[in-house]
């Protein structure tokens, strides 16, 4: 490989050879990856009735390997340093970049399950995205029970983006794999099978915002390249210590750190880049809900904690101060909306906001302590979300089978359903970071990293706003468990067996790490004594570079 | 004149960009708008690459463009299935969503 | 920066007074044509103000020593992705003018603010910057043996997955048009034989009459008269029927003076009703 050290105003760099790849530790992308493509394949060639099991199965399959072989390199991973990098360090394999594939696979496969639940020959997809809603033409494809099977391999496609938005190691490859874990998102919300109009607009909405935040991402890597002359992340962190390329050239690295942030901040939905959140939350097929609150955020988290930190690495002294006031516009304006929200799934977004919130206040720790409460607040918050939006896929409408969103409507709900309602209860405890939940362990380890890195004063708005927050999930289960039935009570499907998974693994999930934290939380890091760094830089051994 | 300059046309083109994307109600028009952004980021690119002498910048141009030409197909794809459903491709008009 | 080999010094690296002459007219231009396509009120216009800053565009990309991308930014963006543009502008309905109205107050003015907020910092920052001569791209031309082969080395080589990654970028497209545009068949579909089967065994075997053709008028809305000056009920297409009943026995007012009303004819709604469903149909093809 060619050494990347040599400044390139002296010697351009030209490759004239063709990366070693490692195909080992490509496996996992390759395999996701293979399944998509195998997936349009099956599009083709097979009969329509057999369709929608092939892709399930290949689909489950292919997740379930890449699992696998993700959790294999975790132990092939090198005892030196943090980590390898493939293709020409284009791509790294190290401990956050596969503790975030994994999390995002199983997440995705869980998701899947949802994705695929298909009662009496209905989905929560449209039966045909082409026929105009409320016409004939729809009519006559529902009666034929026509399905998309297309939302297999444009999952797959999904999470390729997400692995790879992980493991990226310099702007341009995290740039492909933003659009590419984008783009079938968009195209998924525009899909549900009722409300077709809420849920094209959804799509719209998030289409033309996700377009224009990534625009401002690609702007903002315009200047952090003008700035280091390359966009490799080692490079970039190397001229943030070493001074960049162009004399004077400071304003580049601060309108490029502000732009990146712009872009990354607006996938991870904070304040006040939230808006298209409630909106899209909405208006999305709930299954497809559940993967962009669990998966999408763990990827974007991932992709903002590897910029900030590896690229960003030595100028934290530039960036903490914007995390700063987004962290608490974050946490005081989404609580504050949060309270006054009537629907199920609005709601479920901005108390995802907030929690991008939460999670923030560790970034802004710059430490391993930050980097290891927010991996694990994430793989515990994004169980706890999938798990809240399966339930959220089972209350209905009495007439017309549209899911029951509005909150009067899920008064008594303990009564009539009390386990589906103390599974919701429980998730929503775990929002509100009540001890013996997954949430309260996430809470206390980011909140410990930044109060360690001396960021009290985002801790205490971290807190009162955890407050604020917690007064209605609590209000909610109030509601649920001591409230007379309403009215329009609504209709509770009974659990198949893949929404019943889901449920039982976001249960699980939820105790099992608000039980026994220890054995997650204490290895997602090196041991402290290698994480030391001086001052207003990010310790070297967190990430490979 | 300084290199620099055209990293401030960049910059110009760019704002003119965004603003059209917020004040714009035309969903295609929106969207172009996001396109005149994207271009002002290659301006940009092209012309740090031959500040710095690497070719990077124009890789990461080329790039660019091409997903763009993927946005574009989704994006326009989205538009006509909401304009099929509602005669209009006004972002006003897509608004059942507000509360 | 200051030791730049020799081979770089080449005339193309540094910043000459043409250039800067050209950058200043060009400049200018691409800035008033952006701003036209953000203050165009109609679509077709801020398309090919679109264009125009994608033309001038490329004649940067070419100073700045970049002719491959000059030459993908004119064929591929100008010429296949703001066609693509004007495709879906035509379908949609070019004169579609949108309203320059506000429909937030004040969102003008707050737009304006937030954008000078942006602007006047960043530019004032990146003006500020001196980045003297630029090094060229000269030496690594020379070294790569043209500035093709160095960008393919690049792309294939150094930027392997990404590259990889824009297949699945590309699929994801094609796979979102079909789902979004493509609809599938429910019923088989039918035959010319039966076709010509069921038109011999229905009751009107020959072709329907067609809709009238009058001196002013040959629209598919306008009804054909029969021999009898009454109207013909199956000259017109039942979706338009459907849409303005008045059409079943209505002709266009200026005709109805000469050839005799029709039995039951209000020629007056009629005639307005006509002018109305006239513009409508305009706004979609005019």
């Amino acid at each position: 490989m060619i050494p990347l050290s040599l400044s390139e105003a002296q010697t351009p760099t030209v490759t004239t050879q063709a990366p070693d790849l490692d195909y080992g530790l490509l496996s996992p992308l390759l395999v996701v990856f293979a399944v998509g493509v195998l997936g349009v394949l099956v599009e083709a060639f097979v009969s329509p009735q057999r369709r929608r099991i092939t892709q399930l199965v290949l689909a489950l399959l292919g997740i379930g390997a890449a699992f696998v072989l993700t959790v294999v390199q975790v132990g092939a991973l090198p005892a030196e340093g943090a980590g390898l990098t493939v293709a020409f360090a284009t791509l790294v394999v190290d401990r956050p970049a596969l503790f975030f594939q994994g999390v995002i696979l199983v997440l995705a496969l869980v998701s899947l399950l949802l994705i695929a639940e298909d009662r009496d020959g209905e989905g929560a997809f449209t039966a045909q995205a082409a026929a105009v809603p409320g016409s004939e033409e729809e009519r006559a494809h529902i009666l034929a029970g026509t399905r998309h099977t297309e939302v297999y391999p444009l999952v797959m496609f999904a999470v390729l983006g997400m692995q790879l938005f992980t493991a990226a190691n310099d702007f341009l490859t995290m740039f492909i794999a933003l659009e590419v874990m984008s783009l079938p998102l968009y195209l998924l919300c525009g899909l549900a099978r009722r409300r077709r109009l809420f849920s094209q607009e959804a799509a719209l909405k998030y289409f033309i915002l996700g377009a224009f935040s990534s625009a401002f991402f690609l702007f903002g890597i315009a200047m952090v390249y003008g700035y280091a002359g390359s966009v490799n992340f080692a490079d970039i962190n190397r001229a943030g210590s070493e001074g960049g390329l162009i004399e004077g050239g400071g304003p580049l690295l601060l309108a490029g750190i502000a732009l990146v942030g712009v872009g990354l901040l607006f996938k991870v939905g904070t304040v006040p880049f939230h808006n298209w959140k409630p909106d899209v939350y909405q208006g999305a097929p709930t299954p497809v809900t559940a993967l962009m609150a669990s998966g999408t955020l763990v990827a974007a988290f991932g992709a903002l904690l590897r910029v900030f930190y590896v690229a960003f690495g030595a100028s934290v002294e530039q960036w903490r101060p914007m995390l700063w006031v987004v962290a608490i516009l974050t946490m005081v304006v989404a609580a504050v909306i949060a309270v006054t929200q009537r629907d199920i799934k609005r709601l479920l977004a901005y108390s995802s906001v907030v929690h991008a919130g939460f999670i923030l206040t560790a970034v802004v720790a710059a430490s391993a302590d930050g980097l290891a409460g927010a991996m694990f607040y994430l793989a515990a918050y994004g169980f706890t979300t999938v798990g809240a939006f399966a339930v959220v896929t089972l209350v209905r409408n009495p007439e017309g089978g549209a899911e029951a969103g509005d909150l009067t409507q899920w008064a008594g709900l303990g009564r009539t359903s009390p386990l589906l309602a103390a599974s919701l209860g429980l998730f929503l405890l775990a929002f509100a970071g009540i001890p013996l939940t997954s949430g309260f362990i996430g809470k206390f380890a980011v909140f410990e990293a930044a109060v360690a890195a001396g960021a009290t004063p985002l801790v205490v708005v971290g807190v009162l706003s955890s407050a604020v927050t917690a007064f209605f999930y609590v209000r909610i289960i109030v509601l649920m468990f001591f409230a007379e039935p309403a009215e329009n009570a609504p209709r509770v499907l009974r659990p198949g067996a893949l929404t019943g998974t889901v449920v039982g693994v976001g249960v699980a999930a939820t105790l099992l790490l608000g039980v026994f934290p220890g054995p997650v939380l204490d290895n997602l890091v090196p041991q402290p004594e290698e994480t030391t760094a001086a001052e207003g830089t990010v310790p070297e051994a967190l990430f490979m570079r | 004149m300084d290199p620099m300059n055209y990293i401030v046309l960049a910059a110009i083109v760019f704002t003119i960009g965004a603003v059209g994307v917020l004040v714009r109600r035309n969903a295609i028009i929106v969207f172009m708008c996001v396109e005149l952004m994207l271009n002002a980021c290659n301006l940009a690119f092209v012309a740090f690459s031959r500040m710095h002498g690497g070719i990077e910048g124009q890789v990461i141009a080329f790039f660019v463009m091409v997903v763009a030409a993927a946005e574009v197909v989704v994006g326009l794809a989205i538009i006509m299935q909401i304009f099929r459903t509602r005669r209009s491709a006004s972002i006003d008009d897509a608004n059942l969503l507000k509360n | 920066m200051n030791t730049v080999p020799l081979q770089t010094t080449a005339v193309s690296a540094a910043v000459g007074g043409g250039e800067a002459a050209t950058f200043y007219v060009l400049g200018t231009l691409v800035v008033l044509a952006a701003l036209g396509v953000v203050f165009s009120r109609k679509a077709v216009y801020s398309a090919l103000m679109m264009a125009v800053v994608m033309i001038g565009l490329a004649v940067f990309y070419g100073i700045n020593q970049a002719p491959f991308l000059m030459v993908v930014q004119i064929v591929v963006y100008t010429g296949a992705v703001l066609m693509l543009f004007l495709f879906v502008l035509m379908l949609v309905g070019v004169s579609s003018s949108d309203s320059l109205v506000e429909t937030i107050r004040g969102h003008r003015l707050l737009t304006a603010v937030i954008a000078l907020c942006f602007l006047v910092p960043l530019v004032s920052g990146l003006a500020a910057i001196t980045a003297g001569e630029p090094v060229g791209l000269s030496a690594g031309v020379a070294a790569a043996g043209g500035s093709i082969p160095w960008i393919a080395g690049e792309i294939i080589y150094r930027y392997v997955i990404a590259f990889e990654a824009t297949g699945a970028l590309l699929i994801t497209a094609v796979l979102g048009a079909l789902v979004l545009a493509h609809s599938a068949r429910t019923k088989k579909k039918r035959t010319q034989r039966q076709m010509s089967q069921d038109r011999i065994r229905g009751d009107h075997p020959t072709p329907l009459p067609g809709p009238g053709t009058y001196a002013r008028h040959n629209a598919i809305d306008m009804p054909a008269l029969l021999p009898d000056g009454s109207v013909s009920q199956l000259s017109i297409n039942p979706v338009l029927a459907a849409r303005n009943p008045e059409l079943q026995h209505g002709v266009p007012e200026d005709l109805s003076y000469s050839i005799g009303a029709a039995p039951d004819e209000k020629p007056d709604t009629a005639a307005s009703d006509n002018d109305g469903q006239r513009e409508d149909e305009g706004s979609w093809t005019r």
